[in-house]
């Protein structure tokens, strides 16, 4: 239970994406309520999908014990998958914003 | 073959299905081919290298009863790399969706305040 081979990795992953944002695309996506509104439903299909593939009595995906936290919730969901799915979707949404078209967002605002 | 072996795959294109109509919102996601693809492309390359890494390190790995056994390069089953490009999608049709009504009502709030 080091923890290291998927628990660290997902927290940096997160982090690269934060520094990505902050430090180099600067789309202000973390800004939009459109962003936090999408990522809330995002979350709660991701319970729905990533519950059926890691459910320990079938799972699809198995983790080794000795590089996760153990911690598994809800259902038997490691909660690094979390943090994978937050850093893999708001990664994509950073350069799908970054593509915007300009001139639409100065109408907008 | 076992329809078990489907399983996989048979999620990955539930979530296509459950997203498809978030494409009529807005300017969709399908429409915009070159963006869809310059926005999930470079970041499913990123994360399907993590993935490889963590097969080839025992990390975790994909149980065969649920999988079709078509391989792809890294040793990961075809279902993986799909999965990397159908979470994405579904991803981008949730925003563009809650971004054009969010747009839409802020429109109309402003035009309502305008009368």
């Amino acid at each position: 239970m080091s923890g290291l081979g998927y628990a660290l990795p997902a927290v940096l992953a997160v982090v690269a994406v934060c520094v990505m944002e902050v430090g180099l695309l600067r789309t202000g996506l973390l800004r939009r309520p459109a962003y936090w509104i999408s990522m809330v439903i995002v979350l709660g299909f991701q319970v729905l999908v990533d519950g059926w593939l890691t459910k320990l009595s079938a799972a699809i995906v198995i983790y080794d014990n000795r590089h996760t936290t153990g911690i598994r919730f809800p259902f038997d969901i490691p909660i690094e998958d979390f943090f994978f799915g937050f850093a893999l979707v708001t990664a994509v949404l950073l350069l799908w914003e970054h593509s915007r078209v300009r001139p639409e967002v100065s109408q907008q605002r | 073959m076992s329809v078990d072996r489907w399983q996989y795959l048979i999620v990955l294109g539930a979530c296509l299905l459950i997203t498809a109509p978030l494409e009529l919102f807005g300017r969709g996601v399908y429409r915009q081919p070159r963006r869809a693809v310059a926005a999930v492309l470079p970041v499913a390359a990123v994360f399907l290298l993590w993935d490889a890494i963590a097969v080839a390190a025992h990390v975790w790995w994909y149980n065969p009863r649920y999988i079709l056994g078509v391989v792809a390069p890294g040793d990961l089953p075809l279902e993986e790399v799909l999965f990397f490009v159908v979470i994405p999608l579904c991803g981008l049709l949730t925003y563009s969706a809650v971004d054009a009504l969010l747009s839409a009502l802020r429109r109309r709030h402003a035009g309502v305040r305008r009368r």
